[in-house]
């Protein structure tokens, strides 16, 4: 009865099967079940505050959990594309999130870009992040960084520039703020959020963001910009194009073969633009990870003002 | 004949230390041999490994080499537990059982079933003096009611070879008494019996054999008789109405003294002379004669003896 | 086989008599005590609240009896030493462990059983008091059978808890295995977030890492389907048996382990 190497490896042999009979019958499993089976879409307590009390002394501990079950939800929602994501538990999650922890920074600013980004990609409420930023605000007063963030939302996803540069003024006056920011304010007002000043601000925040996260932002906006010049350039080849010639289906190849552009040409990320072959419209193409753009204010429309 | 018991060469290494492991012995190459309807002590003091070899028997710890066996089968063996019966030592069972649930489980392990379960059960609990207390919940026992637990659950299926491991331990005097019965009649039904102790009045009571076992050595093996055949180390003699000063004229011959009453002395003397020239010359000087007897080695004495070879020994080899 | 019966029945027996089944009594009194206060508090919804009170209290129930029994099944004895004693008897080793855990999982089925048939009632009770208009608004009806349907996964967890309770405890202390057993519980209900943790994660490794674990920890969060049922919402049974063969194997697999690391160890 001394344990042998043969049954040892027998018993080896069977758990490794096992294990392998159990990962295909979740991979199975997983192929059966609809998409709202894999995670809970319910939220049983929506109030931060009866979870703050049930949480005892590990309210920053639950706060992570919470904050991690957002990022999920987000991520999962963004994955299902084909409008299939509703997002309807982002906002209730980032709320429980900064009751919990009112101090974490990073769940109100990241959580008001998640909020703000447009379908599909997001749930397309800026008045949801900005009223996660003004949680923030009212939780750390000498956060400039809250009050810069909620310009951005109207400046970017709400076209109110006036709204903006109020709220750059009011982030400037913050003791520690960056000197760019009062500037960026009289531009906003002046030029009603151009592209200029959209680029400058940008840059600025380009150059001086300490977080990785911030930086990527800035770059994506950055390249948004690069691609409205982009296609606001193209649009103007294409429109003078079907001016002159007989009326065809527009598409990048018979402009190719007109000699009017040298390929198919891509936007900074480099996904073709799209063209409809009716209207004569340029477009960036719904499969660019830039996309949605951000649609501006009529006044900064114009290419050349 | 076969053996009853037999291991050879039996060596069991521990792992020790938390984050460098050495290997620690505590075994160390045992080889007994033990016949059926042996009666065999195994001595030794805390930590020789005593134990440690009833545990490689009952395959409760593998050999690290060696082997053993229990009525010519290798341990461990199903067929072979089937006529066994083994006491642990400090026996600790199911603290919500009673004792007679306990030994109905045991039993039905061994596949007695009904009426055979029961009478069997009540007459091992019986035997071992367990009386209205069989319906007591066992956390409600006391630590010699438990021991009395454990040798009747060794007991239940009638076994050839019986192991108790300090069977002693626990017991108020009369329970000791008891055990020593009960032991005795298993010994005249035949029962081969392997028990350990540190407590060598048990052994020098009840043993046919005994083991000394030292730092996980064996150090001596033999019938009691053999190992306390030494021949007389001196003489006791106990003497009245002794004049001191003779005993300083005695000289070396006396090893010891002691006045245990007035003028009465007891007296350790050596072999250097015979006792009767001693005797005549304290008798001449007017003493009483109260007791002369020899002194021989007990088997506390050969056991110390033993222990402390084996540790001088393995102070000079570590 | 006999030796196995035997073993089973003696855990079960031993757990009865350790007041286990005393928590039927709280359960029995929470419910009912819950029903009364939301009667007097909510209208209509009260009956969804029970339930989920009822499957909650299973679940959380059960878990602690899985995890406290579940270790005390085996480190228990082999750290008070009341082994010694069974495995000197013809008794494998495998043996034994197996019996251990059929014991335990008997004593879960009565236990859930128990609670099934008190929560049922529970309900019927409510149903008989609530008006027919009132009724119709509710999601589910209260006597919903696909209740039984999550209960049923339940057990299947929890039997798969015992399982890890019973792996942990052949090797490690009972308070050690506790804990890793817990762990493995809060893992088990968090794994299914790993799987799209590279979605969310940039580094390729970590999000190989997290896939690798969703598929090698026990998934749990298969087993819950109380938030579906609650709603009325359908459970497919082809999901109901991919839940509970996943559920057989991963507890084959866990007790075959067990029994592979008891059959080898020394009880020092």
């Amino acid at each position: 009865m001394q344990p042998s190497t043969r049954s040892t490896a027998v018993f080896a042999v069977a758990i490794a099967a096992l294990m392998g009979a159990s990962v295909v019958l979740q991979i199975a499993r997983d192929r059966a079940t609809p998409a709202s089976h894999e995670t809970a879409r319910y939220l049983y307590l929506r109030s931060g505050t009866v979870i703050e009390h049930l949480a005892v002394a590990y309210q920053t501990l639950v706060a992570d959990a919470y904050w991690i079950r957002a990022i999920q939800h987000y991520g999962g929602d963004r994955l299902s594309s084909g409008g299939s994501g509703r997002y309807e538990l982002l906002y209730p999650l980032l709320d429980i999130t900064t009751t919990l922890d009112p101090r974490f920074t990073i769940a109100y600013r990241f959580g008001a870009i998640f909020l703000a980004e447009a379908p599909p990609g997001g749930p397309g409420r800026p008045d949801q992040a900005v009223a996660l930023l003004r949680k923030g605000m009212r939780a750390e007063p000498d956060k400039w960084q809250y009050v810069l963030d909620i310009g951005f939302v109207y400046y970017w996803q709400l076209r109110e520039p006036a709204a903006a540069a109020r709220w750059f003024r009011r982030a400037s006056t913050i003791p520690g703020s960056p000197n760019w920011l009062e500037p960026l304010a009289a531009a906003m007002l002046v030029q009603g959020g151009d592209r200029r000043s959209s680029r400058f601000l940008w840059q600025q925040i380009r150059a001086t963001a300490d977080q990785e996260w911030l930086r990527n932002l800035a770059d994506r906006r950055l390249l948004q910009l690069q691609a409205m010049d982009q296609i606001d350039q193209l649009q103007q080849i294409v429109t003078e194009f079907d001016r002159r010639s007989p009326p065809i289906r527009l598409t990048w190849e018979h402009l190719y073969r007109a000699g009017v552009v040298r390929g198919v040409p891509l936007d900074p990320a480099g996904t073709p633009y799209a063209l409809d072959p009716i209207r004569g419209t340029v477009m960036m193409s719904p499969a660019s990870p830039l996309f949605p753009l951000p649609a501006e204010p009529a006044a900064a429309k114009a290419p050349n003002s | 004949m076969q053996s009853a018991i037999r291991t050879e060469e039996l060596t069991k290494d521990y792992a020790v230390g938390f984050w460098r492991k050495r290997p620690h012995r505590a075994l160390d190459r045992l080889s007994i041999d033990v016949a059926p309807g042996e009666v065999f002590g195994f001595l030794g003091p805390n930590g020789a490994g005593k134990t440690t070899t009833l545990k490689l028997l009952m395959q409760l710890i593998f050999p690290t080499s060696g082997r053993a066996e229990i009525l010519g089968q290798p341990v461990g063996a199903v067929a072979v537990r089937r006529r066994l019966g083994y006491l642990p030592e400090n026996p600790y069972f199911y603290d919500y059982l009673t004792a007679e649930e306990l030994l109905g489980y045991f039993a039905s392990l061994f596949g007695y079933v009904g009426p055979e379960r029961r009478r069997r059960v009540s007459m091992l609990l019986d035997r071992v003096g367990i009386g209205a207390e069989r319906r007591m919940q066992l956390r409600k026992f006391s630590k010699g009611m438990l021991q009395r637990v454990g040798i009747a659950q060794a007991l239940i299926n009638d076994p050839e070879v019986v192991f108790l491991d300090e069977p002693m331990s626990g017991l108020d005097p009369v329970g000791r008494r008891e055990v020593r019965a009960l032991m005795l009649e298993l010994r005249d039904r035949g029962t081969t019996l392997f028990f350990s102790s540190h407590i060598l009045a048990d052994a020098e009571a009840l043993c046919s054999r005994v083991a000394i076992l030292a730092g996980g050595r064996l150090t001596a093996i033999g019938q009691l008789s053999e190992l306390l055949a030494f021949e007389i180390r001196g003489w006791e003699l106990v003497v009245a109405d002794l004049r001191p000063e003779l005993i300083d004229r005695l000289g070396d011959v006396v090893r010891h003294h002691a006045e245990i009453a007035p003028g009465r002395y007891a007296l350790e003397l050596t072999l250097a002379e015979p006792p009767e020239r001693l005797l005549a010359e304290v008798l001449g000087a007017g003493a009483r004669l109260v007791a002369l007897n020899p002194l021989r080695d007990t088997l506390e004495d050969v056991f110390m003896k033993h222990v402390a070879e084996a540790s001088s020994h393995r102070m000079t080899t570590e | 086989m006999r030796a196995i019966r035997h073993i089973a029945v003696n855990v079960f027996r031993e757990s009865v008599r350790d007041k286990v089944l005393y928590n039927l009594v709280f359960f029995a009194v929470l419910l009912i005590s819950a029903s009364y206060l939301l009667g007097q508090l909510t209208a209509g919804q009260d009956v969804k609240i029970i339930k989920d009170l009822g499957l909650a209290a299973t679940s959380i129930f059960g878990l602690f009896i899985a995890v406290f029994i579940g270790i005390g099944l085996v480190s228990k004895e082999v750290e008070r030493r009341s082994v010694y004693g069974v495995l000197a008897k013809p008794v494998r080793r495998h043996e034994f462990v197996l019996g251990k855990y059929l014991g335990l999982v008997l004593t879960l089925a009565v236990n859930i059983a128990v609670m099934a048939v008190a929560l049922y009632l529970v309900l019927g009770y409510m149903a008989w008091m609530t008006p027919a208009n009132v009724q119709a608004a509710w999601d589910a009806p209260a006597l919903d059978p696909a209740l039984l349907k999550a209960v049923f996964l339940i057990f299947v967890e929890l039997c798969l808890i015992t399982a890890v309770a019973l792996f942990f405890s052949t090797f490690s202390s009972s308070i050690l295995s506790a804990v890793l057993t817990f762990g493995m519980f809060v893992a088990g209900h968090f794994d299914a977030d790993l799987k799209n943790f590279d979605q969310v994660v940039a580094s390729p490794a970590a999000g190989a890492l997290a896939r690798g674990m969703y598929y090698v920890l026990p998934n749990l969060a298969s087993f819950d389907v109380k938030a579906d049922v609650v709603h009325g919402q359908p459970v497919p049974w082809a999901l109901m048996g991919l839940a509970t063969g996943y559920g057989l194997v991963y507890i084959a697999m866990l007790v075959l382990a067990a029994m592979f690391i008891f059959s080898r160890r020394d009880f020092k």
